[in-house]
């Protein structure tokens, strides 16, 4: 179980959201909501332990995330940025088996485990081209299979439907439906449609230090979503 | 080969003069170019996924200033002149101006575009302190200090040493080839998927110095090998550290014998320093490379 206990977290040492207290678990689907600047991001950052709380912990099966060496970490968790620039000619196959680091397992079996992810996001014919020369969309569907070759317990995705077009948007979401069977994944999403229709469970953050957690369907009420639209932000 | 014309019967036969030309004189050097060709092309390769900035090397960002400064301090001062002893003392040399290069371009994160300005500017900086010794030095040592300087493999002796503490690093970096593929994606890249950058980073760093400090003082200040080479064999074999790295040794090696047997032999009986040819190869690939970046 992945537990945020009174966790405050910051950007550049500026406190930007404080107090949260809320518990993810295997079988479960998050959908992150909330306006733009609100934390989502830093927030997702500070789980995967890229940054640290300014309070609280991130707790893990009750073992503090800050503690863990980085290869355990990973173990636990896969990050997706919301942007991850490419910057060298690695293939694609190259790329999405970068995921199996963590886990030093038989090159065999991370060779199934990569193509697999390779099949499962409907890339498998790019797998000997060069990542610096695919499109947006492409790309965005290396790193979310590296992020799946990973095999992490925790999936934590920022925003990972952009550039993805609609056949693919569906596509995908299916793919982690289908992960968050067994494991967590947690998704920052602006789409209100596909958290209704996808997550099972929804985090609602506003400003001044307030949130909602629950169940999408608790949650995701014409009430809270109204209040979502008229939520102004303090920003200084 | 040489300025000596030798007939090849004579290279086998111990009594001929010819044979001490080619086992004492030419074979040593031979080596040695290979060694430190080989280690300066690994070095560039390290300082590039250290500083993430494909125009990187170790001659540019002062690392083999710094160990050529405290390596010339010392042969001036008269301290040391045995080779391992100024391996130590170039590897503090290369070590301190490696670290404050670090020391520098750190806020938080290494910034690549800052620490390529420092290292630039330490460089000249370095190059300076070097400059003043030489002008304050007596007529006699200053001719060879140039050409050492230069990069000149006439003085090297051959050295065991060397040899082990590179087949140690090559090792080492081979044990973590897969954290060295990741960490060139940049550093919160290899952070999240698993890679402890900060060991990684102090390997590389330590590792750099090392065979910096050494190919210094085996035949001072080469420019360009570290540059070009690392280039070239990303061309040839991808970017993948499993085949960098000792591909990197290997073309590193041919190539810096290649220019040292130029550089005998060019305007034969004058010989002249090997770090003038890497330069004029290096130069213009550097401008073309520098293009495309």
């Amino acid at each position: 179980m992945l537990k945020l206990q009174n966790l405050s977290i910051s950007q550049d040492q500026v406190p930007l959201f404080n107090h949260l207290n809320v518990s993810f678990k295997p079988g479960q689907f998050w959908g992150i909501i909330g306006q733009n600047g609100v934390g989502k991001s830093t927030l997702l950052r500070t789980i995967a332990g890229i940054n640290k709380p300014l309070n609280g912990a991130v707790l893990i099966d009750g073992t503090e995330v800050t503690t863990m060496p980085p290869q355990l970490r990973a173990q636990k968790f896969s990050y997706l940025f919301q942007e991850q620039e490419a910057t060298l000619a690695f293939s694609v196959r190259a790329a999405v088996g970068m995921g199996r680091y963590p886990w030093h397992s038989k090159k065999a079996d991370d060779n199934k485990i990569t193509e697999q992810a390779l099949q499962q996001c409907g890339i498998q014919h790019l797998a000997e081209k060069s990542i610096l020369r695919l499109s947006g969309g492409e790309r965005r569907k290396v790193e979310i299979a590296t992020c799946i070759t990973q095999q992490s317990d925790y999936l934590l995705l920022d925003e990972p439907l952009n550039h993805l077009d609609l056949v693919y948007k569906a596509h995908i979401l299916k793919v982690f439906s289908a992960i968050s069977q067994k494991r967590c994944v947690v998704m920052v999403c602006h789409d209100l449609e596909v958290v209704k229709k996808h997550c099972t469970h929804v985090m609602m953050l506003f400003a001044n230090d307030c949130y909602l957690t629950g169940t999408s369907a608790t949650i995701l009420t014409d009430a809270n979503i109204g209040r979502l639209f008229n939520d102004h932000h303090q920003y200084d | 080969m040489g300025s000596v014309h030798t007939p090849l019967a004579a290279v086998f036969n111990s009594d001929s003069e010819y044979f001490e030309i080619i086992w004492q004189l030419r074979m040593p050097r031979i080596i040695n170019a290979m060694l430190v060709g080989g280690s300066l092309a690994l070095a560039g390769l390290l300082i590039q996924n250290l500083v993430k900035n494909p125009l990187a090397d170790p001659y540019l960002l002062g690392v083999s200033g710094g160990a050529a400064t405290v390596q010339l301090v010392v042969i001036i001062s008269g301290i040391a002149l045995a080779q391992n002893t100024l391996f130590f003392f170039g590897f503090l040399g290369s070590l301190a101006a490696t670290l404050l290069l670090l020391k520098l371009s750190y806020h938080g994160q290494i910034k690549p575009e800052k620490i390529t300005l420092n290292g630039v500017v330490l460089a000249f900086g370095f190059a300076a302190i070097i400059s003043f010794v030489l002008a304050t030095a007596s007529g006699q040592q200053v001719k060879s200090m140039m050409f050492w300087l230069m990069g000149d493999m006439s003085f090297a002796q051959p050295n065991l040493l060397m040899p082990v503490v590179i087949l140690a690093c090559m090792l080492l970096l081979m044990k973590h080839h897969r954290a060295l593929d990741l960490l060139a994606r940049g550093e919160l890249f290899a952070l999240k998927s698993g890679v402890n950058a900060q060991r990684i980073n102090l390997i590389i760093f330590t590792i750099t110095a090392l065979l910096t400090a050494m190919a210094v003082a085996q035949a001072g200040t080469i420019g360009f090998v570290g540059l070009i080479i690392p280039h070239l064999v990303r061309l040839m074999t991808g970017f993948k550290h499993q085949n960098l790295i000792p591909m990197c040794f290997l073309v590193g090696a041919c190539f810096l014998v290649a220019a040292d047997t130029l550089a005998r032999t060019i305007m034969s009986p004058i010989q002249l320093p090997v770090g003038v040819f890497t330069a004029m190869i290096g130069v213009p690939v550097f401008l073309m490379l520098n293009r495309k970046v």
